[in-house]
């Protein structure tokens, strides 16, 4: 199993691969076919064009942005390999590996490199990129409510920042850790020479890359006013920079498509001989159930923006209730996606954890089947609550008694992932370094974000909680206070595996402290105040809510030292940290029997698999 | 799979449950989950009545007593969590090499079956208690119907207004007497707003071209906040008004004020 397997041997072979077109081809390229496409399309479609009406400037900057999309994969050369196929032929040997970035140094990254390793990379770095522009924002954002009545920004600007902030941590937290550790890590985890399809991992990865610009060109297009949730007609009445947000999602949605599809195929078929389905990683396990879950989740979420868009575009009405459309329509294709994602999030993360505990309290995972069984059921009954996110919309009243009581059900296979936890904890003496910290990290702030999901999913209490700042606590405490923190955690874990080096253990630490205590200070008090009764999404407020602000924001800035210290850290250790030994945790799994830099192919001699990852331990004395 | 020894336990359940006890790790974990029981037990009964609001209705009362009551019974699940965590956490190891390793516990069928039977036991008082509240209330909607308040509520980009018909008043401000049983029938000009009379408890969207309905049993007097919970655009933040829970005499003479002034408030 190597990535040159897939040359097909008719295959005609180009004697110099250096003359190829597909050597010549990088993200330089692409930015320029892509904004020559982007231009070529605006000028093409505005031309005889009313642009007064807005219909037809929302059809010409969508369409520019798809070009551009669309372009920048050209550029790229993501369609030479299909463009091949058609015409009857394929990629030779040659031009695979040149597409592996063989030899090709720091180049590779910015080339459309079909390595998982290097997509790997190209995903933390995106990630990276993208928590710091969505962090900067929530600093903003938190800046404003420092106090009552201030005017840091304009009610408009807080209005795209909210939004904008919440896109952009949705997609980063969707890929934190199934893009950088799912695309590296995993497929050494499981013995396999790459991806099942090395093609599609590039393409998922470019794909995405090109819906940055999109999204940003928000700012620069009026903003968006909605919120990420984009409900309509709100969004029906948003201006210009409503097309970057609805292009974003489109493109999103075909790039974890691709991802998804990707990563079950290749846990599916590509595990090492012996690796049967219960000596699979639990790390592999959970990456795997969060991206099939994302697969029917997220065309809900392209088909609501598409809608959305042909209402801006051709005056379609889906959810216009003028011309007997309906809001709801939105709402429920919103939240058919918008809850399964929640736990596309939080999998990952906690799979991530309960990699690393055993390996630092040196015992077996407890209860490797119950871990299964609550991903499993979290997954199954996630497709199941949507609506509760619609209590208070009027939608179906008759509806929130059944919907409560699938949201709280949840609470049950939620709980199997602490008892894995905790069972595994239970009697160890656990190594203190980093990853493991954000094990414990992970304990306390899932547990506050779990009880307090179970008064929002109780529908009485979530009469007065529902679109108030406790809500945003609430999620905040799922999202980030869990799934962030199983990332950081497998980012301190992976890394020597992926850079080669040990992140900063000093930087580390006092990352962690700055961002855990900052977080619970932020959080605890937006818990006050919307207990108090603060909506949510407000640019200001009444005096009442100045205290629990105040304690909030000073929260948001430790968040944000620490989240610049481990930036620090990460930056430094990968240029010049201690060089790391092959297995410096002592784990089990596979990727520690590589070396770094790990292979081209992973594996010199593909690996055999006896048993399970997890054979701490010795008996009881 | 790995074939490791298990844990040497004494004959009988009764022993091995005295053995278990008698631990000095099982006995601090003992203490820690007393210690974070309370915690989250005091953090109920004091923290929600606290931080919420004047309770103006039944139905806020009813919000109340789940957050206070949910956070009591939730707590010795949450206790047992962080007294482990915090037992281990506590006879933790450092330097620069792991350590030996822990016992080999793969799993415990026994606790696998209470932990997984406690929390559906957890959530179906949840669940119960939700639907208990739910179903109250929807019964006390129909049946109050006849002698509610009727209040229609509009939402526009970013004002509320309000219409009595009963009174034929128009008014910015939303005041009901209480003990009285009110029906809000709520719509919106334009976009998506909430209904939210904070102090009452109750919650509802207003959409476009569609009246949702809302009931409140406002059972003490005292000041409202009116907030729209829903991002509405610009000025969202502002859409806010005020209003009161009165006695029905000082809703009578409100109501005489506006009608006197032409039944639109000033």
């Amino acid at each position: 199993m190597t990535t040159l397997s897939h040359a097909p041997a008719s295959s005609r072979p180009i004697p110099n691969p250096e003359k190829s077109l597909i050597t010549k081809l990088h993200m330089g390229t692409g930015m320029v076919v892509g904004i020559i496409f982007c231009w070529g399309t605006y000028f093409a479609m505005k031309a005889g064009r009313d642009m007064t009406d807005t219909h037809n400037v929302n059809k010409v900057l969508l369409m520019s942005m798809f070009a551009w999309s669309v372009g920048f994969l050209v550029g790229i050369g993501a369609f030479i390999g299909p463009f091949r196929w058609l015409i009857g032929k394929d990629l030779t040997a040659e031009e695979q590996l040149f597409l592996a970035g063989d030899g090709q140094g720091i180049k590779r990254y910015f080339r459309y490199c079909t390595d998982h390793k290097v997509v790997g990379i190209q995903y933390l770095v995106g990630v990276m990129a993208m928590l710091g522009v969505g962090g900067t924002m929530a600093m903003m954002i938190r800046t404003n409510l420092a106090t009552p009545g201030s005017h840091f920004v304009s009610p408009n600007v807080y209005n795209s920042l909210v939004g904008l902030h919440g896109i952009t941590m949705i997609v980063a937290m969707i890929i934190v850790a199934t893009g950088p550790f799912g695309n590296y890590i995993m497929p050494i985890m499981i013995g396999a020479a790459d991806m099942a399809f090395p093609r599609l991992n590039a393409l998922s990865w470019w794909v995405l890359f090109t819906a940055i610009p999109v999204l940003c060109s928000a700012w620069f297009l009026g903003g968006i006013p909605t919120g990420w949730t984009a409900y309509a007609p709100l969004s029906d009445q948003a201006g210009p920079g409503m097309n970057a947000f609805l292009a974003t999602i489109i493109i999103f949605a075909v790039s974890t498509a691709v991802a998804g599809a990707n990563i079950t195929t290749t846990v599916v078929a590509m595990r090492a001989k012996g690796m049967k389905w219960n000596r699979v990683p639990i790390f592999v396990i959970g990456a795997t159930i969060s991206v099939a879950l994302a697969i029917p989740a997220f065309p809900t979420f392209m088909v609501a923006m598409i809608q959305t868009a042909m209402d801006r575009t051709i005056a379609t009405g889906f959810y216009d209730a003028n011309v007997g459309g309906s809001g709801w329509l939105y709402a429920n294709l919103f939240w058919i996606m918008g809850h399964p994602e929640v736990y596309v999030i939080l999998i990952p993360g906690v799979a991530a954890l309960m990699e690393i505990a055993p390996v630092f309290v040196r015992k077996p995972l407890f209860s490797y089947n119950a871990a299964i069984a609550g991903f499993a059921g979290i997954a199954g009954l996630s497709i199941l609550v949507w609506a509760h996110h619609m209590y208070m919309s009027g939608w179906m009243p008759s509806l929130n008694g059944p919907f409560m009581v699938t949201t709280e059900f949840i609470s049950v296979p939620t709980g199997l992932l602490f008892l894995v936890l905790v069972g595994t904890m239970w009697r160890g003496k656990p190594w203190m370094k980093l990853p493991m910290l954000s094990v414990y990290a992970f304990i306390w702030d899932f547990l506050i974000g779990g009880i307090t999901g179970i008064y929002l999913s109780d529908v009485p209490a979530d009469n007065y909680l529902h679109g108030s700042m406790y809500v945003t606590a609430h999620f905040h405490y799922t999202l980030m206070g869990a799934a962030l923190t199983g990332a950081i955690g497998g980012l301190a874990y992976w890394f020597p595996k992926m850079t080669g080096r040990m992140l900063n253990e000093r930087g580390g630490y006092i990352s962690f402290w700055f961002v855990q205590i900052g977080f619970n200070v932020l959080f605890l008090g937006m818990f006050i105040a919307g207990s108090e009764g603060q909506p949510r999404r407000v640019a200001d407020y009444a005096h009442l809510f100045a205290h629990a602000n105040l304690i909030s924001t000073m929260g948001a800035y430790s968040v944000g030292i620490g989240m610049l210290t481990l930036l620090w850290a990460i930056v430094h250790s990968w240029r010049s940290g201690k060089i790391a030994p092959m297995n410096p945790w002592g784990a089990k799994t596979l990727e520690w029997t590589v070396p770094y830099p790990v292979p081209l192919v992973n594996f010199d001699t593909p690996p055999v698999v006896t048993s399970d990852p997890y054979g701490y331990g010795r008996s009881a004395k | 799979m790995s074939d490791h020894d298990h844990e040497v336990m004494p004959p009988t359940p009764g022993a091995r449950v005295a053995t278990f006890l008698k631990r000095k790790d099982v006995s601090q974990t003992f203490m820690l989950w007393i210690f974070f029981t309370a915690v989250f037990v005091v953090l109920g009964l004091w923290a929600y009545p606290k931080w919420m609001p004047l309770v103006l209705s039944k139905q806020m009362q009813a919000n109340e007593d789940i957050m206070i009551w949910f956070t009591v019974i939730s707590a010795p699940i949450a206790g047992v969590v962080l007294s482990i965590a915090t037992k281990s956490f506590l006879n933790m190891h450092r330097g620069d090499t792991p350590p030996e390793d822990g016992i080999a516990i793969r799993t415990n069928g026994p606790v696998v079956i209470v932990w997984t039977a406690t929390s559906v036991l957890f959530c179906i008082v949840a669940i119960v208690w939700g639907l208990v509240a739910l179903n109250t209330e929807s019964i006390a909607a129909a049946t109050d119907a006849p002698k509610s308040l009727i209040v229609d509520v509009t939402g526009s980009q970013w004002a509320w207004s309000f219409y009595y018909p009963a009174q034929n008043i128009h008014t910015h401000t939303m005041n009901i007497p209480v003990d009285q049983p009110v029906t809000f029938n709520i719509v919106s000009d334009d976009v998506n707003h909430s209904f939210w009379p904070v102090q009452l408890g109750v919650k509802v969207d207003a959409n476009r071209l569609v009246t949702t309905v809302a009931h409140a049993d406002p059972s003490a007097t005292g000041p409202l906040d009116i907030k729209c919970a829903e991002l509405c655009g610009l000025y969202h933040a502002y859409m806010e008004t005020s209003g009161a829970v009165q006695t029905p005499a000082d809703f009578a003479s409100w109501v005489s004020s506006i009608q006197a002034t032409g039944g639109v408030e000033q």
